[in-house]
Order: C-alpha cells, then structure tokens, then sequence
C-alpha cells in the first residue's frame, strides 16, 4: 500500500498533497423488540485525496480504489479552481513514518456473528421480561474496525488500526399514551470483550424506563443544577468544546476577541482539558488525520483560556502550534478540527457537600443528546432527581438545560473530586461527519441558576 | 447488470434474494469565513444484498464491485440465524412515474458553482459587510441497478442539486446565526431568492426584544414547523407503531388533531428530494394520507414490517420511515397571522430538537432564530428562550393555518402553523 500511495502522490501537480486509504470491517446486531432486526457484517474500503494548490484545496473522495493517479489530478485540479489569492497553508510538522497496532482482547473481527447474536440477546431478554410495561427494547451492538493508510507529500506515511466498539441498551416502557425511554450504553476502543457482562445495565435500562413512567416533567424554571460526570463531560464537550475547535475563530475576528488567550471564561473552580493520547478512550488515537501526534490540551485552566484545538491550517493562520486535532470520521471525509476525549478536571468537593445546602435544586444525569450554536447550549438529561433541603427527591422527566456557556461557566460554584470517564456510546456530528467516535468525562459539577426547559 | 450476478450467486443456497447496486458521483463546492474554501468531487458505491435461507434474513454491502463473492457469503452467514422473513419478495411492478433526473444538472461546471456561491454571498456582504457568510453548492447524479429472485428489476437515474447560505453576525458576545438552503433533483433553483431569504431573517434581528416566561402563541414558519412534525415522523412510523412505541399506535381512525391539519406522504411530486417510483425493496411508491381533517389514516410500512403486522407495505422500504411530507394549507395569509397576534412569537430555527424523548412527542427546544410579535408587528429577535410542549397538544391548539406552503429543509412542504399557549422559559 506505501508503495501504491508514493506513486500516487507523484501524479499531484500541488504544493501539498495526501492521500488517505481506509478499509473497514464492520458488524452489527440490533434487537428491537422480540426479533433481530438486523444482524450482519460488512467490508467497505475507500479513501480521500487533498491537494493545496496556491493556498487553495482540491477534495476527492472515492470507493473505487483503482485509478487512484486520476483522483489525485481531480483533487488538483480542483485545488487550483480554488487557488489565487494565498488563503490556506499548514503549520510544519516532522514528518512521521510509524505503524500503529492494537492488540485486542477478544478481537470482535473473529467473533462469530452468531457469539455475539448470543450474547446480545441475553440483555435484550432482561430488558423484555423486566415488567409488563416494558413495551419494546432496542438492543444495539455494533463494531468498526478502521485499518487506516496515510501518506502526504512531506514524506509522512503511517499505518494505523482503529477499533470501536459499542452497545446501546434501550428499554420502552409504556403507559396509555405515556411513552418512556431508559438506556445504558458501553463503548470503547476495545475488543468484543467490552460487551460482555452488562445485565445489570439491562436491568438499569428497563427498570428506569418504567420508573419515568410515574416521574412528573420537570418545572421549567431556574434551578442550581448539580450534573453527573456524565453530563459533565458532555458540557465540557458541547457547550465549550466546540468553541475552541479553532475553525470557528481563525477566521473570525470578533470570535477571537470573544475566545483571546488569557482571558477568564469561567469561574476559578473550572478547568477543561482535551487529551486525544489516554490509554483506551473513544477518542483516543496516536495521530490524528493529519499525521500529527495527538497530546494533551488544556482549553481553560482556573477559569482562564490557555489553550485550543488546531489542525495544521488553524495552527498556521494563528501562529500556533497544531494539537493533533484534525480528524476525519471516514474515508470520505477531510480531517476538520475535532475534539478528542474532552473533560472537566477534578476539584476537591465530595458529592454530599454539592447538595448539602440547596434547598431546591436538580440533580441532572447522563444524556440523550447536546448541541451548542456558538454560545448558545441545550443538552439533554436523560433523567434528574430534585433536590429538596439539601436531599435527593423524586424522579423527573423531559429535563432540557440551557444557557449562555459564558454565564453558565462563570456560575459553576462547585467542582466534585473525583474525575471518571463514563463509557459514553454514540458521538459527536459536526460539519456534516457524524458520529466521530469521542470520549467525555468530568467529576460532578454544580452550577448556579440555570435555565432548564420544562413544562 | 452487477444485481443479476449478485442474485445468481445468493440463489445458490438463499430461497429468495435482492441485490442493489448503487453508483454516484457528486460535486460539492464550499465558501466558507467569506472565502472560497474547497471544491471536492465525490465517487461512491454502495452494494447491498439481502438473502433468505430457510425462512431467515440476512444483509451485508460492500463498496467494491470486486467483492461479490464476499457480499454475498456475508449474507448468507447472517441469514443462519438472521430474524424471520415475513415477507415475499415482491414481482415486476411499473409503479407510477415520477421525474427523477434532469439533464441540465450535469452540464453544470464547477466554474458555475462558485459563480453561484460568490453571487449569494454578494448578495448577505451588500446587505451588511460585517456578517461572516458560508455558501455551498452541491450537484449530484446516482444510478441504481435493483433485482430480486422475483424477477422484479430496474435501473434509474437521478440528480441533485442544492445551494445554502449562512451568516454569522456577531456583535459584542452576542452571536447570530442565520440562513437559508434549499435542494431538490433539479437544477432550477432560484438562489438569489435563497441569498433574499438569508438576508430577511436577519434583518428582522436588527433590535432585540425580551418576552418574560408564561404561555404565549407561536407561530411555526415553514422551516421550524419540524419541531411539530419530528414526533409525527416517529410515530407514523409503521415499525414503531407495530412494537407499541409508537403513541399513535392505538389510534388508526381517531382524531388526534385540529380538524384544519392534515399531513401525507407523497414520493410521487416531481423533482422533490425524497421522490422515487420504487422504494428501496422494489415495491411501487404511493401517496399515503397520514392524517386527513385531523383523524389518522395510515401508517408506513416496509415489506417485512407490513408482513409481521398483518397489513400491506405502503412503499416505504427499507425502514417505514416518510418520504416527502406534505401539510395541507388553510386560510389564513403570513400577514394576517402576525397582524392578529397581541404578543407572541415566530420562530424559524431551534437548537436541541429531537433530544430527550421525541416519539412522545415532548419537545423543549432552545429558539436559535426567533423572534417576538408585539401589537401585530414583528418587534425582533429573542435571545435565551426555551420552548416547550407536546406534538400532540399543540396540534389540537392551532390557531391558523398559513395559505401557502414552502418547502422547509428538502423533504418538508409546509404553510406556517400558529399555536396557542405556548410555554416559554425566558432567562
């Protein structure tokens, strides 16, 4: 493949040129309700070429992996369509030449579809017999095995294996028109290993959905808020994440007065880091689609902004330093700037000393979803407690937080001391690439009147 | 054709089987920061085959015309213990024809593309030079070989084309965003009217105004009425409504809405961004009545999914999901429903929707571009406000129906819908 790709490179006429291979090996078992609903595997390969010509980028992206010199003109010609006035160039890195290889335990890719058929099953069943209000269930395992080539003009090529695999646990539950959703979800850059062993989270899954049968919505209002490590992670991701993927800003200038280094953006309990290099996260890879090695980032430090997230073209236009956080979701895709595994740093607070003196109050946890448009934020709990006299209450529903992140960062009053990177399925879209595989984490965190969307 | 050959090889050990051979190729131009930014051309292939051995399903694709053999074997290893087929595959059937392909979307260069883009962007820059604008302009053409061991058997062509634009205002830290974007199977797209529609919403934003919390109408414009019909996606949808998570699932023939609200699936409209004679199991596309004057009609069906729940596939494989959505319009024009309004708002796009428990209907969204009625005029835009309520609710407290409908996205066709007592936490 080294040599195919070297020779391809020599068909560009452009002043940068990469060309990403990909072959991916997939399967999937999904249970909905009593019958499998789909079960199988699959082969796919492809790739994608980008050339700079005269600060300009040519994309083409392809299947059919023959004919590969004349994707690499297409790319250029494109490049120079775009070319002229000196707009885009990259940041120097060394050039890289490294072979990456997972070793994993129970390797999914010689597990027999009919194991894990098995296995899942199991987990589909617990869910199924939990309680006659269970109405339907969605089971879901599924696994992707990424064997990626890159090789660019600049004389990087790297071989690189990346795993992911994931299990979402959904149970219905069902009352007169009353419909209600509890899950679990596992995922990791593991080995079929990681789906064994959750009947527990089944029963967790089924058993919440019919406790939200009975559990009122949430009273829209302004609440301190105290959100699980969970939730804490997709804040630090969502709600301020996105804002330093430098794309955003590099060439914004009223984005980057808003996001200067240095600046307090958040109270002196906070600090947020973005670390693509810890051992066994989803978002976890050597290098990232760019071949540059990923590390780690601190974003804000006590409060204040120290740092962001670059690709090369970033790094250069902001006389910065690339952070290894170009990436690509697939062969089709351009490496964009992308967060890795993103988290709220650990403070000194145990959870007993957040509630304590809250006499009303919500306890938010996990999530069924976030999105954030610059500095305006939803996500969604996927459940809460209240908080009653410094206790936790009852049960509540439909819980939506909102807020400006620049308020809501400087009202977090309290950070817990215990740091976890929850296993968190799913995955971040952004640019039209969805879902990249990312990792989230956080300890509990409390935050001072926030708005939360009910009825 | 490739899906013969595919068939041929299932036939082997499968009873029944289906193949799709699927080859395209699109072009994607993109401004981004006020710049043109990249072209990218695209080639793809997607093969898909579904066997039935013993009365089980199995599936597998593969993006390589070389790995017939391989697709197939992976279907076959699935259908070993694959769930149970209740269904046949389907005979030759001509369907009706619907126009799928325009010629006139090949012959558009790249070259054209950025002249769109640059005269859209010229268009937001000449309104107000200090909004940051993004464009994009995408043309795409796709053949499709489909064949099943029915003898069922087709081959079609069809294209797209589809422009957007966006801005980004940003003044002190309060960040705008707004735009307009729009995409169907045929050339004839009027950008500039697009361009026109980018720069309206944002200078209804100039002022900002505030609403305090409480219940208030809300009128829906084309492009948010989404946030009603996300739930009517769901639970429309024939698998949902056959394993019971569906709230609709009980309500064949009831009333569940006003009596001026009336919703179908039509994959029959020309040219429209979800049409298609056949569905994806080679079955005829058909106009399917949701709900007429308030009552449910229909649910959407795919082959297996009609088969376990006793009825007939309306065309919607794979999936029972909705092709082009159609609302009905009523009476009432754009004016007269903000002149008639004493305080309220208009909202045309929201952040968060579908989060939380979206077949249920519940929805509690954060208004990403709204904005407030006063004494009949729009006054500007409301920052930090949520919206919250029930698909199922709101429908039965519609106050007007607009008389035109607009396509919202590509495959919503809708008038603007106002609703009465509407929550709105306000920060």
């Amino acid at each position: 493949m080294r040599q195919r790709l070297e020779e391809a490179l020599r068909a560009a006429n452009a002043d940068y040129t990469e060309i990403r291979v990909e072959q991916v090996d997939s399967s999937w078992v999904h249970f909905k309700g009593r019958e499998l609903d789909s079960v199988g595997s699959a082969k796919t390969s492809g790739g994608i070429v980008r050339a700079l010509v005269r600060g300009g980028w040519g994309y083409a992206a392809f299947n059919d992996l023959d004919g590969l010199d004349n994707r690499v003109r297409q790319a250029c010609e494109s490049a120079r369509l775009v070319g002229g006035v000196e707009q885009s160039r990259l940041a120097e890195v060394s050039p890289v030449v490294d072979r990456v290889s997972v070793a994993l335990d129970e390797d999914f890719r010689h597990v027999p579809l009919s194991e894990k058929k098995t296995v899942i099953e199991e987990y589909n069943e617990i869910i199924l017999g939990y309680h006659d209000k269970i109405e339907t269930s969605h089971v879901a395992y599924s696994d992707r095995f990424r064997k990626v080539w890159f090789a660019n003009s600049e004389g990087t090529f790297i071989e690189d294996e990346r795993p992911d695999a994931s299990l979402v646990l959904s149970a219905t539950a069902r009352d007169g028109d009353n419909v209600q959703q509890g899950f679990e979800t596992v995922a990791g850059k593991a080995g079929f290993v990681i789906a064994r062993g959750h009947h527990q989270k089944a029963r967790a899954a089924a058993r919440r959905a019919v406790d939200l049968l009975s559990a009122p919505p949430v009273a829209g209002g302004k609440y301190t808020v105290v959100i699980n490590p969970k939730l804490a992670g997709v804040f630090a991701h969502e709600a301020f994440g996105h804002l330093s993927e430098s794309d955003f800003l590099y060439e914004n200038d009223r984005m980057k007065e808003i996001m200067v280094l240095g600046k307090r953006l958040g109270s002196d309990k906070l600090s947020i880091v973005d670390d693509g290099s810890i051992d066994g996260l989803r978002g976890t890879q050597k290098y990232d689609d760019e071949g540059v090695p990923t590390r780690k980032n601190e974003l804000i430090k006590d409060g204040i902004l120290v740092g962001r997230l670059h690709s090369r073209e970033t790094a250069a236009k902001m006389g910065e330093h690339p952070t290894g956080n170009a990436r690509a979701v697939g062969y089709r895709y351009e490496p964009i700037v992308r967060m890795t595994n993103t988290y709220i740093d650990s403070g000194d607070t145990p959870f007993e000393d957040m509630i304590r003196d809250i006499d009303l109050g919500l306890y938010a946890l996990d999530m069924v979803g976030g999105q954030t448009a610059m500095e305006m934020f939803t996500f969604s709990a996927a459940y809460g407690y209240m908080i009653r006299n410094g206790e936790i209450a009852e049960l509540v529903r439909d819980v939506v937080l909102t807020g400006n992140v620049f308020e809501t960062m400087m009202h977090i009053d309290l950070v817990g001391d215990t740091l976890v990177f929850p296993p968190a399925g799913g995955g971040c879209g952004k640019g039209g690439q969805s879902p990249l595989p990312v990792g989230l984490g956080g300890p509990h965190v409390r935050i001072l009147d926030v708005v939360v969307g009910g009825r | 054709m490739l899906a013969h050959r595919l068939i041929d090889k299932a036939l082997k050990t499968a009873q029944g089987a289906q193949a799709t051979v699927q080859r395209a190729e699109s072009t994607k131009v993109s401004f981004e920061n006020d710049k043109l930014k990249f072209v990218k051309s695209t080639q793809r292939t997607t093969i898909n085959v579904k066997v039935v051995v013993n009365g089980k399903i199995g599936s597998s694709h593969t993006s390589d015309e070389c790995d017939a053999d391989g697709v197939v074997a992976r279907a076959l290893e699935a259908a070993a213990f694959g769930s149970p087929a209740h269904f046949e595959f389907p005979g030759p059937s001509d369907g009706r024809p619907v126009r799928v392909y325009d010629e006139a979307v090949l012959g558009v260069t790249r070259e054209a593309m950025v002249q769109i883009g640059r005269e859209m962007m010229t268009v937001v820059k000449d309104y107000n030079p200090d909004i940051l604008v993004s464009a994009g302009i995408n043309k795409g053409v796709r053949q499709t070989e489909f064949a099943n061991s029915s003898g069922a058997a087709y081959q079609t062509q069809s294209t797209s084309f589809g422009v957007g634009v966006h801005g980004q205002w940003v003044r002190g830290t309060d960040i705008l965003l707004a735009g307009h974007a729009f995409g169907w199977k045929k050339r004839d797209v009027d950008y500039g009217a697009i361009a026109d529609r980018a720069v309206a919403l944002f200078r209804m934003a100039q002022d900002t105004a505030s609403i305090e919390t409480g219940t208030f109408p809300v009128i829906f414009s084309p492009e948010a009425l989404e946030v009603l019909v996300l739930a009517l996606r769901l639970g429309f949808n024939g698998k949902s409504v056959f394993l019971g998570a569906s709230p609709l699932a009980e309500k064949l023939g009831q009333k569940i809405a006003d009596a001026r609200f009336s919703l179908t699936d039509d994959p029959l409209i020309d040219y429209a961004s979800r049409s298609s004679r056949w569905d994806a199991e080679g079955v005829p596309r058909q106009v399917t009545p949701l709900i007429e004057n308030g009552v449910v009609k229909n649910f959407l069906y795919d082959l297996d999914t009609a088969g376990r729940a006793g009825t007939r596939t309306t065309g919607h494989g794979v999936g029972c999901s909705p092709t082009n959505l159609v609302v009905k319009t009523g009476d009432t024009s754009w004016q007269d429903m903000v002149a008639d309004t004493k305080t309220g708002l208009v909202v045309y796009d929201v952040l968060g929707l579908g989060q939380g428990n979206p077949i249920s209907g519940e929805f509690s969204v954060n208004l990403q571009l709204a904005y407030k009625i006063e004494d009949g005029r729009i006054v500007g835009r409301v920052k930090d406000v949520m919206l919250a309520g029930n698909t199922y609710d709101a429908l039965n407290n519609i106050v007007a129906v607009g008389d035109q409908a607009e396509w919202a996205g590509d495959s919503l066709l809708a008038p603007p819908i106002q609703i009465s007592d509407l929550n709105v936490v306000a920060r």
